[in-house]
């Protein structure tokens, strides 16, 4: 906002009918003397940098993952802390009078922060700075100066006397610097700016604006993860779960709401269920696929409450989240023609199913290219990856549907053979030798046959020494 | 109701209404939603196919129903029971839609099922130990939802009220299911009952099996029928296969 000083300029209106109206002319107020009479102090903002060089044993997904838990732990002192490569940097002007100091307050974090990286497997040492800007901060600590720098003038004689390895740049721009003989940042000061621009790129003049405080520092800052809670007592015991079911939809009703404003959804909750004197119970929701919609939620919870049983009235209702997912919409065609059959519905039928009977009931089948019978057919868990499930050639001999678990032995009574009845063979034989590599020496011979009553039976004899029979299989 | 009457009608009033008898004729049997007791055709091809000719002729519809409940009997698992289905499994594939096994008696297994043309990417398999309640809650569920084409189950015996409720869900999710019975009960309400036997002669390797219809909505007497059941190939070869 602009200040009411002497210097404004008013707007005057115009008198037409009164002659000799004298204008006045103001004299535009100059810029010093518009600061001199607004004249406060302005406080830069102090930028704390954190510099850890062990990450640099890391590849770059575990660097940005132990950095992100690093910064839990920076967020005590701050509350915008940006990511830089291996390095935190927080604002901490802020805070520097409610934590007396600069020094006290690397005091409240050295402890924990040695903790985390101790956590990390990594070294528990690093170093830290602090400047007016960004990355003035960030180059000091980088130098392992330990320094602090409180007023923007003094940034460029504190940056002169580190190294130019503080830049970081490429093999071959630190061997021009070096050829061109700068050795410290004080040397590039000398030399004239659009000279270091055409030779090195304009990113090594914009971080040496940058660390003086003449350009602009947009920062990637750190966002605390989400958590949500919630809990609602229910003023007398309930017994009946279904009774549970209005309160839990306005608790599932809450989160949805929160996960809409963050453009979250979740796959695991957690509803907790309290008892008096009693330890509570936990009830945990694990969905295929990641939701926030509220009548499948609570569904879902219906169906978990319909297998439970509570040992005492419920007290209380706790819900939490134990994983947030991101959140995949998908685009529906305009026209209703072109709308594939819902597979919504499918995916509401598994979830359901998995709810009730648990996720090691529900199996797809498919067939693997393997002479030994048992080992052709191989079950899955619903949803597991598909990895390896192209389609497999398969013989071309007979094979049953029904496969028993376990070849049963059938017994042999003079020349004939029973299962439950007597056995005539149809035909074969087909030979099936495999697996003798690993140690399960298969060696049988596979036939049709009709059992009295009708039942066609796939059966085997074995080749090995006793040459019993078994059966294997009932073609339906 | 109104075929017994027309029956009674028409003999007498034959010369002056025949014309508007065979209106009312036209009529009622371009109305699929109505079915006649005395009329086995009139029902039209409302089925789907069964993949074969022998049990379509008998099948009120001239087909396996579009979607309710069905129960087979089979003295015996392996009585063809199953290759019975082979036809409809594969049309159901075909349309998009998962074909559900719940707690079968044995490992189904899937070279057979693709040897006979079954894509096992849509055959689900729900694997329980012991819980009837579930099987059965699972069964409905599936029937319920429009995505299963085909739900298999093995359940020999379930009261009328639980076989009701699964008739209801099968029609509000269009979707046809299938119990496997060991033996047959007599007041069952499902619409269609069929019973399977083995019937090939011993000497025969080609096997044949005899299907009645105990039951179905449509007709008055249990039909049977004959029906060749191959195996998927039929196996002469001389010499032992080297695995």
């Amino acid at each position: 906002m602009k200040e009411k000083g002497p210097g404004a300029q008013l707007p005057l209106p115009a008198l037409p009918d009164r002659e000799g109206a004298r204008v006045i002319h103001l004299k535009p107020a100059s810029r010093a003397a518009t600061e001199q009479a607004t004249s406060r102090p302005r406080r830069d903002s102090l930028w704390y940098a954190l510099y850890f060089p062990q990450l640099q044993a890391l590849n770059e997904e575990q660097q940005q993952a132990a950095l992100r838990q690093l910064a839990e732990t920076v967020v005590t002192v701050s509350s915008s802390i940006s990511y830089h490569p291996r390095a935190l940097v927080a604002e901490v002007r802020s805070s520097l009078n409610y934590f007396g100091g600069l020094a006290a307050l690397h005091r409240q974090l050295q402890g924990p922060l040695q903790e985390s990286l101790q956590e990390l497997e990594l070294a528990p040492h690093f170093h830290y700075a602090a400047a007016v800007t960004v990355h003035g901060s960030l180059l000091l600590a980088r130098g392992g100066l330990n320094a602090a720098v409180y007023q923007r003038d003094n940034l460029r004689s504190a940056l002169g006397h580190l190294p130019c390895e503080v830049l970081q740049l490429n093999a071959e721009q630190n061997r021009r610097l070096y050829n061109m003989g700068v050795r410290r940042l004080l040397d590039l000061w000398r030399l004239p700016m659009d000279g270091l621009r055409r030779r090195f790129g304009s990113e090594l003049v914009t971080l040496l604006n940058k660390a003086l405080g003449k350009a602009p520092e947009p920062t990637r800052n750190y966002l605390p993860a989400p958590a949500f809670k919630t809990s609602y007592e229910l003023p007398y015991g309930v017994e009946n779960l279904d009774r549970l079911l209005p309160v839990a939809d306005e608790m599932l009703g809450q989160l949805c709401d929160f996960l809409r404003r963050r453009d979250l959804a979740t796959d695991r909750l957690l509803f907790m269920l309290q008892h008096e004197n009693r330890e509570a119970t936990r009830l945990e929701l694990g969905l295929r696929q990641a939701s926030r919609n509220n009548a499948h939620l609570l569904q879902l919870l219906q169906t978990h409450f319909g297998k439970l049983t509570i040992p005492a009235p419920v007290s209380s209702l706790k819900l939490t989240v134990l994983q947030f997912d991101a959140f995949s919409g998908k685009s529906e065609s305009l026209l209703t023609q072109d709308r594939p059959r819902s597979d919504s519905n499918l995916d509401l039928f598994m979830e359901q199913l998995r709810a009730r009977l648990g996720g090691q009931a529900l199996k797809t089948i498919h067939s693997v290219a393997e002479h030994c019978p048992e080992y052709a057919c191989r079950l899955s868990d619903y949803g597991s990856d598909k990895q390896g499930r192209q389609k497999q050639a398969v013989s071309d001999r007979p094979r049953p549907l029904w496969l028993l678990p376990q070849p049963q032995l059938l017994t042999l009574r003079g020349s004939r053979l029973y299962h439950r009845q007597a056995i005539s063979l149809v035909s074969g034989p087909e030979r099936i030798e495999t697996r003798w590599w690993s140690g399960e020496d298969i060696r049988r011979d596979y036939y049709v046959a009709r059992e009295a009553s009708g039942a066609r039976l796939w059966i085997f004899r074995e080749r090995s020494a006793q040459r019993r029979w078994f059966l294997h299989g009932i073609f339906a | 109701m109104a075929t017994a009457r027309q029956r009674h009608f028409s003999p007498h009033s034959q010369a002056a209404a025949t014309g508007a008898v065979q209106h009312i004729e036209q009529l009622l049997q371009g109305n699929t939603a109505l079915w006649r007791g005395c009329d086995l055709a009139g029902q039209g091809n409302s089925g789907q196919a069964t993949g074969f000719s022998e049990l379509d002729a008998i099948l009120p519809g001239r087909g396996w129903p579009r979607n309710g409940l069905m129960e087979i009997v089979a003295p015996h698992w392996g009585s063809g029971e199953l290759q019975l289905l082979l036809p409809l499994m594969r049309s159901v594939i075909a349309r998009g839609q998962w074909i559900l096994w719940i707690s079968p008696p044995y490992l189904l297994y899937a070279p057979a099922l693709v040897q006979a043309g079954v894509d096992t990417e849509q055959v689900l398999v729900v694997d329980l130990e012991t819980s009837c309640r579930d099987a059965l809650w699972t069964m409905e569920k599936a029937l319920q939802t429009g995505n299963c084409g085909l739900v298999l189950a093995w359940q020999d015996w379930l009261p009328g009220k639980v076989l009701r409720r699964l008739q209801l869900a099968a029609s509000a999710g269009d979707t046809l299911g299938v119990l496997f019975k060991h033996k047959d009960s007599k007041h069952s309400p499902s619409p269609i009952r069929l019973q399977i036997k083995d019937c090939s002669p011993e000497s025969r390797p080609c096997s044949e099996a005899e299907v009645t219809l105990i039951k179905a909505r449509g007709n008055f007497r249990p039909l049977s029928t004959r029906l060749p059941l191959p195996l998927s190939s039929p196996v002469k070869r001389s010499g032992a296969a080297r695995a």
